[in-house]
């Protein structure tokens, strides 16, 4: 099926994206990458009047260097990030999450802040978002401000980002140095995971001195598996130093069930991936 | 699927009762709900629901199927099609009133058959969903219900959410309204059945939806799998 019939706007700054955001409101409709608004538009299961397309911005697009974080833009490709060299030094974990993602076409066309602001729970961005704490910089009519991963990501399909608001950037701390890595179990390649885990570590010898780590489809939103991550605090990166804190990845999850899996089977899967990506991450 | 909410109003049974009699007044509660018109014991109306990128909405009907006022238990059929042809939503609510020591107790039992495309969003979140779509309905009837508060006027599709009002009073099941008491206005919370198909649906789909990809994929060489059958049975009879 084709798209229901649209107005097309292709602002050239955020200022005039914004404004045209708040002149048509709810009948508009962002569109990023369109890798997750397209099909639902083409299926009709949305059909918006408007149809405001970022891709003519510049400003959002590009990865910095700024000091203790690097920042990348909203518009930039997954294929961008997934190849940035800062990106693979100082956030090791979005690099090889990206690296999970879909598969090279769409990565060529989606964009790394649509992903994060789609915020589907199955999605490969939002773990490692939560793992690393990535700031995101949203703007609005009425300026610019900053939200915490851990506030960012509301519930299922839904984020802090306002109705009149757009994402421009997400800034993420560095980890550089940090051991990491991403276990994604997915039965077909390409399909979201039945569960994924992004852990990221600081060694101090041999042993685990911080862990953090994000859960792919655990829940509504992506989740933290803060149980594990303080359980791994001065343990040795051993099978026997992990395996209690593995144990308790799935503790305040509410993982789904589908046909892919039952809620029981996806928590204990949770143990076994967080288990195998820690000690992965921590290089044992 | 069957979902079940409970409150406690502070009001007697029959005062309670009396306030479920105005039904275009308990249909608006339902988030995303306008109510066109009221004909006797149904009304007609739509609904939009919106989960992320996807919005539906949904134009149909309801009617007081049953109402028994000594027992002060009434019993709503729903149903409604989305306008651009995505499918049903039905929904049968069963609701009972009983006196508790001069408050009521209030039971919504809501029987939820979504009908449709198979969403590729879908991911068995269906009981979440419209478990929250069902707290909202019901924190909107139980603000409807509090004596102590005036006439709200609640622009049919936004009803506003305030979990304040449910101090003491309330004990919602599987209500997570708390994350929604800030400002964002109901028809843009995640309030979908919409894209997430009900279990019977994914019996029904991957039926009506893979065979035919099946077949399309295929017809070719079941087509010539057919043919040297035939040939060989041909050359086989001669002998």
């Amino acid at each position: 099926m084709i798209p229901a019939q649209f107005d097309y706007l292709a602002p050239t700054t955020v200022e005039e994206a914004l404004a045209a955001l708040g002149e048509h409101g709810d009948e508009a409709k962002i569109l990023a990458g369109g890798q997750s608004l397209l099909p639902v538009l083409r299926m009709r299961l949305n059909a918006p009047e408007v149809v405001i397309d970022l891709g003519k911005i510049d400003s959002l697009r590009g990865i910095r260097d700024d000091g203790d974080a690097i920042v990348i833009g909203a518009m930039t490709p997954h294929s961008v990030v997934e190849h940035d060299p800062l990106v693979e030094e100082h956030a090791g974990l979005i690099h090889l999450a990206v690296e999970h993602l879909a598969d090279v076409q769409i990565r060529h066309r989606g964009t790394f802040g649509g992903a994060l602001a789609h915020a589907d729970p199955a999605g490969d961005l939002g773990a490692p978002a939560l793992a690393l704490g990535a700031q995101f910089v949203i703007q609005g009519p009425g300026g610019t401000r900053t939200v915490e991963a851990d506030d960012f990501f509301v519930d299922l399909f839904e984020t802090a980002i306002g109705e009149d608001e757009i994402l421009t950037a997400v800034r993420v701390p560095k980890h550089t140095g940090w051991g990491s890595c991403y276990e994604k179990f997915v039965r077909v390649a390409h399909q979201w995971s039945i569960v994924a885990v992004a852990a990221t570590v600081r060694m101090e010898g041999d042993t685990i001195a911080e862990a953090r780590i994000g859960l792919t489809n655990m829940g509504s939103t992506a989740l933290r598996a803060r149980a594990s991550e303080a359980a791994l605090v001065g343990q040795p990166a051993t099978e026997e130093g992990v395996a209690a804190a593995a144990a308790v990845a799935a503790e305040g999850t509410n993982p789904p069930s589908d046909l892919n899996g039952e809620s029981a089977y996806r928590a204990h899967l949770a143990t076994v991936l967080v288990r195998r990506a820690v000690l992965n991450a921590a290089g044992a | 699927m069957d979902l079940t909410h409970r409150f406690t109003v502070p009001t007697g049974v029959e005062e309670t009762w009396a306030h479920f009699q105005d039904i275009a007044s308990v249909a608006e509660c339902f988030p995303g709900a306008t109510v066109s018109s009221v004909e006797g014991v149904t009304f007609q109306g739509s609904c939009k629901v919106k989960l992320g990128p996807i919005a539906l909405v949904y134009n149909g009907s309801g009617t007081f199927v049953e109402k028994d006022e000594t027992a002060h238990t009434f019993v709503v059929d729903a149903k409604g099609k989305d306008k651009r042809g995505n499918g049903t939503a039905g929904a049968m609510v069963t609701c009972t009133m009983e006196d508790n020591a001069g408050a009521t107790d209030v039971v919504v039992v809501t029987d939820l058959a979504i009908t449709g495309k198979p969403a590729q969003f879908g991911r068995g979140v269906m009981q979440d969903v419209s478990d929250k779509l069902l707290g909202q309905f019901v924190m909107c009837l139980e603000k409807r219900l509090s004596p102590d508060e005036t006439p709200v006027e609640v622009p049919a599709a936004e009803p506003a959410i305030d979990v304040s009002t449910s101090e003491g009073a309330a004990s919602l099941e599987g209500s997570t309204a708390g994350k929604h008491s800030a400002p964002t206005p109901i028809t843009s919370a995640p309030s979908a059945p919409r894209p997430v198909p009900a279990q019977e649906d994914d019996a029904l789909d991957l039926g009506a939806a893979v065979l035919p990809i099946l077949l399309k994929g295929y017809w070719k060489q079941g087509a010539i799998g057919l043919l040297v059958l035939a040939i060989i049975i041909k050359l086989v009879r001669r002998r």
